[in-house]
This record gives C-alpha cells, structure tokens and sequence, in this order.
C-alpha cells in the first residue's frame, strides 16, 4: 500500500494532557499604538456617527428612525474609544525567535498565532497615514497560506523595519517552496 | 494533419545518435514554433451552422411563419456562430507554441500580442479535455497547469485545440520531471541498447523514452450507475428542469405552439384547484429536473475512472470520466496535502459524501470542481478510496474526540440568538395588529428548530491527530471531514471570544497553502488547546509552551529594547 510522501516528522511532544500552556510573546507593543487605536476608530465610527447626527439635525422626517442607530453607533464609539486601545495594548504582544513568528492580538476575540520561520514567504512593513503620522508601523508576515498572515501592530517604524529585514534574511535561508 | 503531431521528435533526436554532446538542446521536443490543428476553425463553423439547423427546418418544412419574434433568436444563433469561426479562425491564425528544453511558450493576440512562457519544471498538471465536437473529430484541448494559488486560473497556458496524439505526447513530455540531461541519457541508452530497459517497453516514435501511458496506473474507483441515486436529488434539480422548459417553450414558440397554454388546459381539464395544481406542478417540474439530473452525471461521469499514475517519481490521482464531452484531470500528489470528505445534512441518512483532495494549485471555485477525485457517492467508497490514497489504516477509520458540552451550551445560546432576532423583529408589529400573529408562531417554531441545528452542529465536531495526520471534522449543513498532514500546517493559531473565554473553549485554526487554506476546530476544551496545537504543527510551538501557568509580566517594556533575539 502506498502512502503520501510524507517528510519525516519529529516525535510526538506528547504533552500532559493539562497544565500544557503557551507562555506570552515577550514584548509589548508602543503605548502610541493606543492613541493609533483611538484616532482609528473616530475616522471610522466617529465620522459615521457624525454623519447621522448631521442627518438627523437636517432631515426632519426621518429623527424618529435614526434615533436607534444613533445610540447604538454613539455606544460603539464609546466603547472603542475608551476601553479597546486600552484593552488591545494589553493583549497585543509579539516576539520573533529563529525558528517562528509569534503574536497575540485582539480584545473581544483574542488569538495567537504562531508561524514557523521556514514557512515565512513575505515580510512587510507597512505604514498607513495615521501610522506616518505617530511613527508606527504594522508588520505583516505571511505564509503560503491564503488566511495565515500574522500581523503586528503598533510597533515602531524602525523597530518594524529592523524586523521585517532581519526576518526576510533569515527566512530566505531555509529551503524549500514554503508550502 | 500529421504536420502537428510532433515533428520535431524524430528528427531532433535523430540528428545526434550515439553519445550526445553535452551542449545540444537535451529534449526530445520540437524547438519549432507549432500552430493548433486547423480543424478547430471548421468544428466551430460546423457546429453553429448544425445548431442553426432545427429552426430552418422549421421554417422550411413547416412552412412557417417567418415573423420577427420567432426569427430574432435564430439571427442571434447566426450572428454569434459566425463571429465565434471567424475569431477562432483569427486565433488560430496568430496562436503558435513550442516546447522548447526549459520552458513552455505560447503567443497569441492580435492587438495585444501576448508571449507567456513557463518553465517546465513548474508545470504540475497537463489536463486535457474535448466536447463532443472535439471528440468527434479527435481534438483535445490541453490545458498546461503550473501549480497556481487558488483564483489564478488564469494563468494556466491552454492549448485549443490539438490532436488526441499531440495532446498526449505534450502531456508525457510535460509531466516527466527528470531533469533533461536525465531524460537524455535515458534516451540514448534506450537507443543503443545498453539499458536494463525492459523488452516490452513500447516504442512509440512520438513518446519520449520516460512515461508510458497506461501502464503504471492503479485504478482506485470506477464509476457504479447506482450513484446516479445520490446526484439526483439537489435544489439544482429545479434549476434544471427551469432551464429545460424554458428552452423547450421558446422551441415550441418558434413552431407557433404555446406550451404554456396547453399546460394551463391540462391543469383546467384535472380541476384540481389551486393548491393541488401547485402541488402537482412542483412534483413534476421536480421529476423533470431529478431525471435531467440524472442524465447529466451519467454522461458527464460515464467511464469514471480514478487512479493514481506513476510518471518517472512522481505520481499523480487522475480523474477521467465523460460520455460526449470528456475530461481528464492529473492532480500531482506532491503537492497534495490532505483529503476532505464532506456529508449533506439532508442525505446524511443515505449515506451520501463529497470527496475532494486538499492541495496547492487547484481552485475551489472551479466549475468543474478541480478537487473533486470522485462524484457524490456512498461514503463507504469515499473512505475506502481514501485509505488506498492516504495509505492504511485510513486517518478517516480513527475515532474522533468529542468536544466538551461547553460547545453545546455556546451552539444553544447561538440557536437562541438566531432565533430570538426574528422573534422580537415580528413581536411588535403583531402586538400592535399590522401583522397577523401566525407569523409570531412562525417565528418562535424557529427556535426549535434551532436548537436542533445546534445539536446536530454539536454532534459533527470532533478531533484527533492521527499519525502525520491532523482529522477535523465540523459542520452543521455539510458535516465535513478533513484530513490534513500535519507537516502542511504553515500557521497555528488559537481563538477565544468572550463567551468561548467564559465557557472554557478555544478554537485551534491550522493554516496551510492548500484547500480553504485554513482547517479549524472549534471549541476544543481551552485547557487543551494548546496541548492540540502542539501536536497538530510538530515542533512549531516547542520554544513557546511551558508546563507551568504562564508569567504574569512580559519580560521587556513597549520600547522594544529588549528584542527576543
């Protein structure tokens, strides 16, 4: 019987079944990050909340419906505004060893991922302009895989270039087609 | 036409018998430019002036009534086959090819003149198909493959159309992988006779010395008719039987025969009252539908053939099937990274599952479903073709773990959600009479039914890391399986929402560069998350996990001056 070609794979670590646990990316992002995260979410849910009270001071008609989305909206805003930049900077952590690419991000849902540095296909920085504007930068690691791009974000500009060059480096080192 | 049917092999080789010199172009291809067979012009011309033919009739023998309403779909027929043989003529004019030692080439365009080449060793798929107008006069289009990401089709190189013979020759040629000064020495010694080659080993002048076609093939499945059973019945049935009648009343129009008058005479003669004639309606265009169904997968799968063939070291799962048109797909198994099998929730009972291979560089979009190496069928083919393709015992045979109730409890509170919405979206209007209050019924009978959706969905999880084989199983509408090899796992990542954070579950995500391009597990017990996580990416987490709860502080502050390396 002929099975795949299957490259030889280490052992099974075999862990206890609990008590088995990750431990955090060693390092923190930039407190900047957190007024990034603010601005963010004004240039998105404070101008639309700015766009339906504008709507409802002009269209007479229509103050009855937009009352709802109103509250709702100005809630969100709230919320983004005052405890996730708060809440993301104390999840948000990252650490990049020779072997993978580690980052733990987000504030309702939370996740980490981890990439193995052979896998690694692009290293990117990239700087949108309110980033530009406070001296960050998001680093973005990508796999062969369509969903699997790690991203750090709110690193500082040089700290993110440093890394993405010294990664990309390292990657190119490793044979294979990363996949 | 024996001008396409390789010329170049016999005398590119013949022109250095004996020891071949280092330098010379080492293939056995045909270096010149080639054009497609001609005969595609005159197929395509033929086949719009046949299908022009049954209206003619009609208007001739019949004797009808040339009026515009029955004319204008006949001109349009006309105008569309006339363009479609004069822009066939136009490609065939300005499309050429060649084979050359490294690369394969293609030119085509006439405004924008387009020259793609493609490495040879990047190819990883030749397919060939043929319509029936391709079939009859022994055409085949080829399309060259070279391992394109999911949704770049359109960088595939298609060849329309060639030669049955052509197109098997590119493909041998195309599909060895020994390197050319390889190929070559195989070549010669074939030639001088010093090889341990086997005696039988046929010689066709148009094979290079590597693949023969059949031989090494090992046929894992062949089409069983009673699969017709399970491609029957789908919500496309409708859609087909839509189509059908659709085209049979315009046909019926052009002879000035209105089918849908008959009908409603027909159903006014049973009398069967509004609600029955519905009933009915549904029932029959139904039937319509099931038995077009039908006859479409037998002749789109008929001589369905799956096995797996061995060109120099490397081998492939090729799918043939078609009765009028065909078609035939290689999938490199190098480059094939699991199995999924998926089972419909409506005809789990039967038994009924999708088989896909998971793999780089076929579309999951394609309409003619790339991955899929066997029609719907019974499961226990599916799980019998997966244990000769995975090797046995069959990852798919393992026993799954179950997930812990706490994934239960987070699917009723969803169900609960879900059917809460419509609930208080009607509750209103009802209350204040603008909608009538079976449809506040209606909405709560949702809820029910929700929660068995939820349970179902509960059932359908499970997990296990099965040798090098991570096995998946989720989904509520398509419970499906997947198998994935744990060295393919190119990320790992885990998950918790709040609510999964309450309830103590964390959901696995394994990333890799084939299929949906992630394979997740919901809601595994968050305790064993990790310990999962571990096993299904080897060695991937080592440098991170710790026996021991985690440190409470990270180690360097947010100036990044402490980096982890």
């Amino acid at each position: 019987m002929e099975t795949l070609p299957v490259t030889q794979s280490p052992p099974d670590p075999e862990p206890g079944p609990d008590g088995v646990r990750v431990r955090l990316p060693r390092l923190r992002v930039e407190r900047r990050a957190m007024l990034w995260w603010v601005l963010r979410a004004l240039l998105q849910w404070g101008l639309l909340l700015a766009a339906l009270v504008v709507a409802r001071s002009l269209w007479e008609p229509a103050r009855v419906w937009l009352l709802a989305p109103a509250i709702a909206v100005a809630a969100i805003v709230a919320v983004k505004l005052a405890v996730e930049p708060w809440w993301r900077y104390h999840v948000h952590r990252w650490e990049i060893t020779e072997q993978a690419t580690y980052a733990a991000s987000g504030w309702l849902v939370r996740e980490w991922r981890v990439a193995p540095t052979s896998r690694i296909q692009t290293v990117d920085a990239v700087r949108g302009p309110l980033e530009q504007l406070l001296g960050l930068s998001t680093l973005r690691v990508t796999t062969a895989s369509s969903s699997g791009a790690i991203t750090v974000q709110g690193l500082d500009r040089r700290i993110a270039e440093e890394a993405a060059t010294r990664l990309a480096a390292v990657a190119e080192l490793v044979e294979g087609d990363a996949t | 036409m024996s001008a396409a049917t390789g010329p170049g092999t016999g005398s590119a080789t013949g022109a250095g018998p004996g020891p071949v010199p280092e330098a010379a172009p080492a293939t056995p291809a045909s270096t010149d430019w080639q054009r497609l067979n001609p005969r595609v012009v005159w197929v395509d011309l033929a086949q719009s002036v046949l299908s022009l033919a049954p209206s003619l009739v009609a208007i001739h023998f019949v004797g009808l009534e040339p009026s515009l309403s029955a004319l204008w779909p006949l001109a349009l027929v006309a105008v569309v086959g006339v363009i479609g043989a004069v822009a066939d003529m136009v490609r065939w004019m300005f499309t050429r090819y060649r084979i050359t030692a490294t690369d394969v080439e293609r030119r085509t365009g006439v405004l924008v003149r387009r020259h793609r080449t493609m490495r040879r060793d990047r190819v990883r798929s030749v397919d060939t198909h043929a319509k029936l107008r391709h079939r009859v006069t022994g055409l085949r289009v080829v399309t060259i493959g070279a391992g394109q990401q999911t949704g770049a089709g359109e960088s595939a190189l298609f060849l329309d159309a060639l030669t049955k013979g052509e197109a098997a020759r590119l493909r041998a040629l195309l599909l060895d992988r020994r390197s050319p000064a390889e190929r070559e020495a195989v070549q010669s010694a074939d030639r001088t006779g010093e090889a341990p080659a086997p005696a039988h080993a046929p010689s066709e002048p148009a094979a290079d010395g590597g693949p023969r076609t059949d031989r090494d093939a090992e046929v894992f499945a062949t089409l069983r008719p009673w699969w017709v059973v399970h491609n029957m019945f789908s919500i496309w049935a409708y859609l087909m039987a839509a189509g059908l009648l659709w085209s049979l009343y315009w046909f019926f129009a052009m002879l000035g025969i209105d089918l849908l008058d008959i009908a409603t005479a027909v159903a006014d003669r049973a009398s069967l009252g509004r609600a029955g004639t519905v009933a009915l309606a549904v029932i029959v265009v139904g039937l319509i539908g099931a038995l077009a169904m039908g006859v479409n997968f037998l002749t789109s799968y008929w001589n369905f053939e799956l096995a797996r063939v061995r060109t120099g070291d490397t081998s492939q799962l090729r799918t043939r099937r078609g009765l009028f048109s065909t078609r035939e797909v290689g999938r490199d198994e190098s480059r094939m990274r699991g199995l999924s099998i998926g089972e419909p929730l409506l005809w789990r009972w039967m038994g009924m599952s999708d088989t896909n291979v998971i793999t780089t560089g076929l579309s999951l979009w394609n309409m003619e479903q790339p991955t899929a190496i066997l029609p719907r069928g019974p499961i226990r083919v599916a799980h019998a073709v997966a244990a000769r393709v995975l090797g046995s015992p069959s990852p798919f045979d393992a026993p799954l773990a179950a997930h812990p109730p706490a994934a239960l409890r987070r699917r009723l509170w969803w169900a609960t959600w879900v059917a809460a919405v419509p609930a208080t979206a009607v509750a209103v209007p009802v209350a204040s009479d603008a909608a009538p209050t079976w449809l506040l019924w209606a909405a709560l009978a949702l809820w029910p039914v929700a929660l068995l959706g939820a349970v179902i969905a509960y059932r359908a999880l499970g997990h296990a890391v099965v040798g090098d084989h991570l096995v998946v199983r989720a989904g509520l509408l398509s419970r499906t399986t997947s198998v994935l090899r744990r060295d393919a796992v190119s990320t790992i990542a885990v998950r918790q929402s709040l609510l999964q954070r309450r309830l103590g579950l964390s959901t696995v995500s394994a990333k890799t560069a084939a299929g949906w391009g992630a394979y997740e597990v919901p809601d595994l017990a968050a305790h064993e998350a990790v310990a999962f996580a571990a096993r299904a990416a080897p060695g991937v987490l080592d440098e991170f996990v710790v026996g021991a709860p985690e440190p409470e502080e990270p180690v360097a502050g947010a100036s990044g001056q402490g980096r982890g390396w």
